[in-house]
């Protein structure tokens, strides 16, 4: 393999942190996108009309809620398991 | 393994990349045949009645404004988090 400068290895490196974070994002997702198109999309019409848009945008947040929510009843039953 | 002139090098990646974009495709044609079958066909019939082919087509529609919708309303998040 070439052998690569300095400055052209902090930019490789750069471009695979970028595209590291994009994967992750990209993934992070995944979840979001069927569980709310479950929750929210009845019946797929001509657009998403403002009810539906709502309930993506809530979807979203309370999906995070539900996750901290969980975590945190979840590791309290692990730290009393543990004593 | 061979070495590769350049030219031949170049046609390597771009047939690589042709074959991971057909993939790529593949896979998300797979995906919206699972979701907008599950939304649109209630009990499989004679054909598909002209309702269902209006479901289906709205389908894909929609489910990329959701896609956009949820990563809209994801990145915001992110993006709050993070300051």
């Amino acid at each position: 393999m070439v052998e690569l400068g300095e400055a052209d290895e902090a930019e490789l490196q750069h471009l695979v942190g970028a595209e590291r974070q994009k994967a992750q994002f990209t993934a992070q997702l995944h979840p979001f996108l069927e569980l709310c198109w479950d929750k929210c999309v009845e019946k797929p019409g001509n657009r998403l009309d403002s009810r539906t848009e709502n309930c993506l945008s809530s979807c979203v947040d309370r999906f995070i809620d539900t996750t901290l929510a969980i975590t945190s009843r979840f590791a309290q039953i692990v730290q009393k398991g543990g004593q």
